[in-house]
């Protein structure tokens, strides 16, 4: 059971990551793709009415990370204090530029709330790029799972690198998300800007998966997850299926391609980390594993079944009011 | 500074900043609906301008509730790691199907509540007015179940390793302690949301601008008002008081100022609370009227604080003070909405400018006596997060220094100040819009 509520949190995390994901993306883009202020504003109402519902994704992770891992939620949150405060800021932060930018009609209000969008969504971006990296990696973690390094340890070079794949990655999702809901300017920018992104996307993703191998071959302890070595190959299959269907005009498809691209990295990492938590490091040393972590059984399997229904729930209303909503904005 | 007060300090100012904006938004979304409902029907032409007006000051309190909020499952982690790794098997039950069946409600659905107006059909309008609500309202009732288990733990067994472990999630959500608690917080919420529509259409009135949607504001307003303020007395309150005396009897007793052990024990509707010398000063004392209110009976006795070790006391000038705030205004409010709705009956409110001023400036203290409330129901609970089983002190990070926590304190203080600031100025600005067609 302890197995089910970690894939059912890495699956939560991954549509978090896909959802927030592309909101976060065109955030991080914007200023390059929306010149007028009428673009950026489009550019904005594009993620309008879906990046709050987008955002609960990661609430809901939090919350069920707290019922299904005490301990994991004890740990991390106690253990890395200052990065989570700081992501904390970000996201309060993103949060009152969104609310804030329209309310009055002025260009140097406007200016002032679109950078601080663009700064705080980039800034969470690489966070949570250098949080990925470093649970691959592994932590120096006491017997109970406690954080035993430093701050400074976190920002190594194999973490900062994932922290630059995810910057890249998620702009490129971003910029496909624009090409789908938006006609106009800022949607033929984010064509060329596309072009761009996506041999900076391939160049990031050949180093750093080179490096995932050299950190932690994850063949090397959990032999049993042979299936994980399909991970990588289906994420290049999709990299090269988003360049294809750009250029090929089908820009529902392209995001599509992008999502499979980002899902099938994120299975990759916890895979690598499964059944470990909070991996240890060096790697396979300690460690936090899922079943110190989790509470007695019937606790357990109560979550789990309130949690996936909740989702499946979820998951209708939101595609209902996605198709409701989905209306190309011309620009 | 003490790590663990200073824990505490930080939990207090950020949830009960955080806590205004819940009240507002479980407040307003029945007006909102209610509205919306009524703009369905050709003959009411105003109702879709109203429905509008309530959805943008939702709006600003729900992104302020949002973006306050987020920091409150952070610090169980942060802050609280003990308490979280020995009861997350319980407490975060409810809050993970917070996120999961209420805050998605209220998140997706208000997407189309705010960009949707032209693209759905009415219908579907009016579907999500209603989801926004119940989210709403099924949000704070996750969180107060959360709470009422801190209050009065059921459902669970002791594990191995000395941790909470969750035995039956109906026992937590169907805990008569927990609904009680959840209509008493709800009902306090509603209370706010009466006396802010009322306020703002009493504005509306005596500025002599956008008259209808005063005279409609008004009405509603004070309706709802007294409603919900005589359900915050009676049975809400009384069956939530009667909870904490049959549970937890020393926060009854600083509650009400009881040092002594008495049999006919009487009311103190004043008297300062001196606990280094445990008496209370100055009293005007209703007698026996708090053994009626505890246990039915006169006579009753009721068991005074020192029947207990001083080291299980709440700090008892807070607890005290806090609850006749709360009782206090809650009185005050049941009055001035009665006189506003006898008024109303009578065709004359309005036209009585002096109680449309009373209905405007009462606007702020519904909030008071919901704060107070918390704070009662809180600081009362002390020494224990959770009641008789894990005592606050046992409860925080041990990994954490004071100076962390302070550190992260300011920053919330200065964050939050600029944002109190900027909702005050967007909802004035709201206001002083006003509702249009």
């Amino acid at each position: 059971m302890s197995s089910v509520a970690f894939w059912l949190l890495a699956a939560m995390i991954t549509i978090y990551v896909l959802l927030d994901g592309y909101d976060l993306g065109v955030a991080a883009i914007a200023p390059l793709i929306a010149r007028t202020d009428a673009e950026r504003a489009g550019t904005m109402e594009s993620i309008g009415p879906f990046w709050n519902g987008n955002e609960v994704w990661l609430i809901a992770a939090g919350g069920s990370l707290f019922a299904l891992f005490p301990q994991a939620y004890a740990s991390a949150f106690s253990g890395f204090y200052l990065p989570f405060t700081i992501v904390l800021w970000l996201l309060m932060f993103r949060g009152i530029a969104m609310e804030l930018r329209g309310q009055f009609a002025s260009e140097l209000w406007h200016n002032f709330w679109d950078f601080c969008f663009c700064g705080s969504s980039i800034g969470l971006i690489a966070l949570f790029g250098i949080a990925l990296g470093n649970l691959v990696r592994g932590l120096p973690l006491d017997r109970d799972g406690y954080f035993l390094g430093t701050f400074g340890f976190l920002l190594n070079p194999y973490a900062l690198g994932v922290g630059l794949l995810a910057i890249a990655a998620l702009a490129q999702h971003g910029a496909t998300f624009v090409l789908m809901r938006i006609a106009g300017p800022p949607a033929q920018r984010g064509r060329a800007l596309l072009a761009t992104l996506w041999w900076i996307v391939a160049a990031l993703y050949v180093v750093v998966s080179l490096s995932t191998l050299a950190q932690r071959w994850p063949l090397e302890h959990h032999g049993m997850h042979a299936w994980l070595i399909v991970m990588p190959v289906l994420s290049l299959l999709s990299l090269v299926a988003l360049r294809i269907l750009v250029a090929r005009g089908s820009s529902a498809r392209a995001f599509a391609a992008s999502c499979a691209f980002l899902a099938t990295l994120l299975v990759a990492s916890a895979g690598t980390m499964y059944p470990y938590i909070l991996p240890g490091y060096p790697s396979g040393l300690g460690g936090l594993n899922i079943d110190a972590a989790t509470p007695s059984p019937t606790a357990l399997a109560t979550t789990v079944g309130v949690v996936a229904v909740g989702l499946c729930i979820v998951v209708a209303y939101s595609l209902f009011v996605a198709r409701k909503m989905a209306r190309k904005i011309s620009l | 500074m003490d790590v663990v007060v200073a824990d505490r300090l930080q939990f207090a100012f950020t949830i009960m900043f955080h806590y205004l904006f819940p009240i507002g938004t479980m407040g307003i979304a029945p007006f909102i609906a209610w509205y919306t409902y009524r703009a369905m029907r050709a003959t009411d032409t105003h109702a879709g301008a109203a429905a509008r007006f309530w959805t943008k000051i939702f709006t600003i309190n729900f992104a302020a509730g949002v973006v306050t909020g987020i920091p409150m499952e952070f610090q169980f982690g942060t802050n609280w790691a003990l308490f979280s790794a020995k009861t997350g098997s319980v407490v975060g039950q409810p809050l993970a199907m917070e996120g999961v069946y209420a805050f998605f409600l209220e998140s997706v659905f208000l997407g189309i509540l705010l960009y949707g107006k032209r693209v759905v059909s009415p219908r579907i309008y009016l579907l999500s007015a209603v989801m926004v609500w119940l989210g709403s309202w099924l949000s704070g009732f996750f969180i107060v179940a959360a709470d009422a288990w801190m209050q009065h733990p059921v459902g669970y067994t002791i594990g191995a390793s000395g941790r909470i472990e969750l035995a039956s999630l109906a026992a937590v959500l169907l805990s008569p302690f927990a609904w009680w608690q959840y209509l008493h917080v709800l009902t306090g919420a509603i209370v706010a949301g009466g006396f802010v529509v009322a306020g703002i259409g009493a504005y509306y009135l005596l500025a002599r601008r956008d008259e209808s949607f005063g005279r409609r504001f008004v009405f509603s307003g004070v309706i709802v008002g007294l409603i919900f303020s005589g359900l915050a007395i009676f049975p809400t309150g009384d069956r939530n008081s009667a909870d904490v005396t049959h549970y937890q009897p020393i926060k009854l007793a600083a509650m009400e100022g009881l040092f002594a052990t008495t049999a006919g024990a009487p009311l103190a509707i004043i008297g300062m609370p001196d606990a280094p010398h445990k008496t209370l000063i100055d009293p005007i004392f209703v007698p026996s009227v708090l053994s009626f209110l505890a246990y039915g009976n006169f006579r009753a006795n009721v068991k005074g604080l020192r029947a207990y070790a001083t080291e299980l006391w709440p700090p008892i000038e807070l607890t005290y003070y806090a609850y006749h705030v709360m009782v206090g205004l809650g009185t005050i409010f049941l009055g001035l909405g009665a006189l506003a709705v006898l008024l109303l009956w009578r065709k004359q409110l309005f036209r009585t400018r002096w109680l449309l001023w009373l209905l405007l400036l009462a606007m702020p203290f519904p909030y008071v006596a919901n704060e107070a409330g918390w704070v009662v129901t809180e600081v009362g609970r002390q020494p224990w997060i959770v009641y008789g089983l894990l005592k606050t002190s046992a409860a925080v990070s041990s990994n954490v220094a004071a100076g962390e926590t302070i550190f992260t304190l300011i920053g919330f203080v200065g964050m939050y100040f600029a944002l109190g600031l900027l909702f005050m100025l967007l909802t004035l600005r709201e206001i002083g819009v006003g509702p249009h067609e």
